[in-house]
């Protein structure tokens, strides 16, 4: 990865991070609005523990574990690709690329399966406190996962490697806040 | 580019990251799931959130290429994954007083 103290720019202190300063800053914002939500999420259940207890026990824990292999799955391909564009390979770093936005589409398609089953049920974002922060979690990560999947097909198709090694640090950003996610609202019950 | 390690060893080091990925969820599940998905228990909790934080951490190290930074970004990181799932497993374990 490139630092930012090549570029000679004056970052102060994000200088010494590997990549894009801003998309560190980023990083740090949404880990932070994350970590509120979810911490949010722990404190509002202590209030209601029973209607928790019963929202997570509707939950398909088989889909969520899923979803998180692709996800970590799909964070190796967008490294790889930043390997790739590192040693000049572009249509390796590209099909990489193609292959971490794919994964990245069928960790919504799962999603959107487990959205419909609950939609059969009449689960829907009113039904309680429990899913109501469910959707809003949910639903606010897998918006981060379209616009990741939008981002890697621009700096596909806008080829450098700054621009890869940027739109993939979207990317793991996106999979880190699923790993915090995934234990916390489909797990620790 | 200053990244000067040699693509078998980068291509190893991210493999043997998505390994410890996989390898963590599947603890995860295994802890949660060996308790009938009714009540997971402060073990299953602690070991599930203990392997979102070690996973937190290698996507940040490996895949994000933290470890490249100084020890003072790695720290904060550190203290706040610590501070988040440390807080969530507090949040879990008061009902239980």
């Amino acid at each position: 990865m490139t630092d930012a103290t090549e570029t000679g720019q004056g970052w102060g202190a994000l200088s010494s991070l590997p990549g894009n300063p801003i998309m560190w800053v980023l990083i740090i914002s949404e880990l932070l609005v994350f970590g509120a939500f979810f911490l949010g999420f722990g404190g509002a259940r202590l209030f209601e523990p029973e209607v928790f207890r019963a929202g997570q026990a509707r939950l398909d824990i088989a889909l969520g574990g899923a979803n998180t292999l692709i996800l970590v799955s799909s964070g190796w391909l967008a490294a790889k690709a930043v390997q790739a564009a590192h040693d000049g390979r572009v249509a390796a770093s590209r099909r990489f690329l193609a292959a971490a936005g794919a994964l990245g589409v069928a960790f919504l398609a799962v999603k959107g399966v487990e959205y419909a089953d609950k939609a059969a049920h009449g689960i829907g974002i009113e039904t309680d406190t429990f899913w109501t922060l469910f959707y809003l979690m949910t639903g606010f990560h897998a918006m981060h996962v379209v616009m990741g999947i939008i981002v890697l097909a621009i700096v596909g198709w806008r080829f450098s490697a700054e621009n890869i090694e940027t739109g993939t640090a979207f990317w793991h950003m996106v999979d880190l806040i699923w790993l915090i996610l995934f234990p916390i609202v489909y797990l620790v019950r | 580019m200053t990244h000067d390690e040699a693509a078998r060893d980068w291509s190893r080091r991210l493999a043997r990251a998505w390994a410890w990925l996989a390898g963590l969820t599947g603890l995860s599940l295994v802890a949660v799931l060996g308790f009938g998905q009714v009540e997971a228990g402060a073990a299953a909790a602690a070991v599930a959130l203990a392997a979102s934080y070690f996973k937190a951490r290698l996507v940040l190290h490996h895949f994000l290429d933290l470890r490249r930074a100084d020890a003072g970004w790695r720290g904060f990181f550190a203290a706040m994954l610590a501070a988040i799932l440390g807080g969530l497993m507090v949040a879990y374990l008061i009902p239980a007083f």
